[in-house]
C-alpha cells in the first residue's frame, strides 16, 4: 500500500456498533445539510424566500 | 377609515426583562473589572474568601452570561416572536413566572458561588438544585416561545421569520447540551459529582462549553441581529437566502467544534484535528452572516453618522466577524500550541463577549426602550458617549490580552542553549502586570458605559411616565 492508501485504510471488521451509529449519523447529517443548502440556494426558491425580508418592517 | 386592528402585545414582561438585563450588565461588568483589578493589584482581595479571584471570576461569568445574557435573550425573544407572529404571547402569566424565577435563581446563584458551592465545570458551575432550576426556567421560555409561534394565524402569517429560527435552534440545543453536561450524582444538597470521568468528562465539558458560545452566545444573538438591524436601519436584510444558509451552516457545523479546546491532551489526536478543521470551515458562514447584516446598510451608510444605536449594531457585527476569524485560527494546532492556556484566549473571548454579544444587545435594548415606553431616549448624546466608551474599552481590553497572551506563550516555551526553560513562571506573571492594568482600564471604561446606559434608560422611563401622567391629567 502506498502512503495515501495506508492513511485511508480502515479496518471495517473492527468497527463497533457505536462506530457504525456515529458514522451513519454523520452521513445523515451531511445529507440533511446538503438538502438544506440546495433548498436555500435553488433559484426557483429565490423569490419565495426573499419576499420574507420585509417581515420585520411591517410588523408594527 | 383604518379597520386594521393591531394585536395587543404583552410588553410589560419585556420591559421587566430589558431593565433587569441592563442592571445585570452593570453588576456583571463591575464584578469582572474588580476581578481583573485583583490580578493586576492582588491586595484588592483583602483576604476575604468570597471576593477572591477564584470565586469572583465565576460570579462575573455567570452574571454576564446567565443574568445579562439570559435577560436580554428573553426580552428580545418575547419582543420578536410576538411581532413576527402577529399575536401576544401564548401565556403572559407564564412569562412573569419565568421572570421572577430567573431573578430569584440568579440571586441564589451569586450567594452559592460566593460561598464556593460549585461544580468544577466551566460555564456550568451551579450545583445541582440550581442547575435543575435553570433548566426549568429555560423550558418555560422555550414552551412559551414555541406555543406563541404555533398559535399564530397561519393564513395571515404563514412564514416563521428567520430570527425565530435562530432562537429555536438555541433553545433546542441548549436544553440538550445543558442536561447532558449536567448529568451528575448528588451526594448532598450542595455537592455532586459528574457522571463522566477522565477524558470523556473533558470532552463532554467542552462539547457543552463551546456550544454555550455557539448556541447561547451566538445563535440567540444572531436572532437579535436579524431582527433589530433591519428594524433600526429601516431596511430589509440584505439577503434572506443568505440568512437561511447561515442558519443551517451554524446548526450543522457548530456542534463539532468543542474538541478544539483539548488539543495536546489525552483526547485522541484526530478528534482535535476534526474540531480544528470544522472550526476553520465555520469562518465561511460566520462571515456570510456578518456581511449579510452589514450590507443591509448598503446605500445608507451615512446613517451611521447620526444613528448611534445603529452604530452599536454594526460595530457588533465587525467584532463578530473578527472573533469568528480569530477563534478558528486559534484552534489550528500550530497556533494553539502558542495560544492555549494564555491570556490570548481571554482576549478572544472578550472580543466576542464585549464587542459582539454586549454591543448587539445594547443596540437592541436601546431600540426596544423607545418602542416599549413609546418615547425618545432621554439623551442621544449619552448613547454616543456610551458607544465610544464601549468601543475604546473593548479595544483596550483585547489589545492588552493579545500582547500579554502572545508574550506569555513565547516566555513559557523559550529555551536556553542548554535546553532548560529561559524564564520561570513567576517571571512571566511579573511581565504581565502592565497588560493586566490595561485590561482593568478597558473593563472600567466598558463598565462606565454600562452605568451611563442604565442612567439614560431610567431617565427615559421616568420621562415617559411623567408624560403619560400629564396626558392622563389633561
Amino acid at each position: 500500500m502506498n502512503k495515501i492508501e495506508t492513511y485511508l485504510y480502515t479496518d471495517w471488521a473492527a468497527l463497533t456498533a457505536q462506530d457504525w451509529g456515529g458514522m451513519l449519523l454523520t452521513i445523515a447529517v451531511f445529507i440533511a445539510m446538503a438538502i438544506a443548502f440546495f433548498y436555500a440556494l435553488r433559484p426557483k426558491n429565490a423569490k419565495m424566500l426573499e419576499e420574507q425580508r420585509m417581515m420585520p418592517l411591517r410588523d408594527e | 377609515m383604518d379597520t386594521v386592528v393591531k394585536p395587543q402585545y404583552n410588553d410589560g414582561v419585556i420591559k421587566a426583562f430589558a431593565l433587569a438585563s441592563i442592571v445585570f450588565l452593570v453588576l456583571g461588568t463591575i464584578f469582572g473589572t474588580y476581578a481583573a483589578s485583583e490580578l493586576a493589584w492582588p491586595f484588592l482581595n483583602f483576604d476575604i474568601a468570597e471576593i477572591t479571584f477564584g470565586r469572583l471570576r465565576v460570579i462575573h461569568t455567570n452574571a454576564v452570561i446567565y443574568a445579562f445574557g439570559a435577560n436580554v435573550l428573553m426580552a428580545t425573544g418575547f419582543y420578536i416572536v410576538q411581532r413576527t407572529s402577529g399575536r401576544p404571547l401564548f401565556s403572559n402569566a407564564l412569562a412573569w413566572v419565568q421572570f421572577v424565577a430567573l431573578q430569584a435563581g440568579l440571586l441564589l446563584a451569586v450567594i452559592s458561588l460566593a460561598l464556593g458551592m460549585l461544580q468544577g465545570k466551566e460555564y456550568h458551575e451551579l450545583e445541582w438544585p440550581l442547575d435543575l432550576a435553570v433548566a426549568l426556567v429555560w423550558v418555560m421560555f422555550t414552551f412559551n416561545f414555541v406555543m406563541t409561534i404555533a398559535m399564530r394565524d397561519k393564513e395571515k402569517v404563514p412564514h416563521i421569520y428567520v430570527a425565530n429560527w435562530f432562537f429555536l435552534g438555541m433553545m433546542i440545543m441548549i436544553t440538550y447540551l445543558w442536561v447532558v453536561n449536567g448529568l451528575s450524582v448528588p451526594v448532598s444538597l450542595f455537592r455532586s459529582y459528574s457522571m463522566f470521568g477522565g477524558v470523556q468528562d473533558a470532552m463532554i465539558q467542552w462539547w457543552w462549553g463551546h456550544n454555550a458560545v455557539g448556541f447561547f452566545l451566538t445563535a440567540g444573538f444572531l436572532g437579535i441581529m436579524y431582527y433589530f438591524v433591519p428594524k433600526q436601519a429601516q431596511r430589509p436584510i440584505y439577503s434572506y437566502r443568505l440568512s437561511v444558509v447561515h442558519f443551517w451552516a451554524l446548526m450543522f457545523g457548530y456542534v463539532w467544534l468543542g474538541s478544539h479546546h483539548l488539543q495536546y491532551t489525552a483526547l485522541p489526536d484526530w478528534v482535535g484535528s476534526l474540531g480544528a478543521v470544522i472550526s476553520l470551515a465555520m469562518i465561511i458562514p460566520s462571515w456570510g452572516g456578518a456581511l449579510n447584516g452589514m450590507l443591509t446598510l448598503s446605500g445608507a451608510w451615512d446613517r451611521l453618522r447620526t444613528d448611534y444605536i445603529l452604530r452599536f449594531l454594526i460595530m457588533s457585527l465587525a467584532f463578530y466577524a473578527m472573533s469568528t476569524f480569530e477563534g478558528p485560527v486559534m484552534s489550528a494546532k500550530t497556533v494553539n500550541a502558542l495560544s492555549h492556556y494564555t491570556d490570548w484566549t481571554v482576549g478572544h473571548v472578550h472580543s466576542g463577549a464585549l464587542g459582539w454579544v454586549a454591543m448587539v444587545s445594547i443596540g437592541a435594548v436601546y431600540h426596544m426602550t423607545m418602542k416599549l415606553w413609546k418615547t425618545e431616549m432621554y439623551s442621544m448624546s449619552l448613547i454616543n458617549f456610551h458607544f465610544w466608551l464601549a468601543t475604546i474599552g473593548t479595544v483596550f481590553y483585547i489589545v492588552g490580552m493579545w500582547v500579554s497572551g502572545i508574550m506569555q506563550g513565547l516566555m513559557w516555551r523559550a529555551y536556553d542553549e542548554y535546553g532548560t526553560l529561559a524564564y520561570t513562571f513567576a517571571e512571566s506573571v511579573s511581565a504581565m502586570h502592565p497588560y493586566y492594568a490595561m485590561r482593568a482600564v478597558g473593563g472600567a471604561l466598558f463598565t462606565l458605559g454600562a452605568i451611563i446606559m442604565l442612567y439614560n434608560m431610567v431617565m427615559t422611563i421616568r420621562m415617559a411616565g411623567s408624560r403619560q401622567a400629564a396626558v392622563a391629567h389633561a
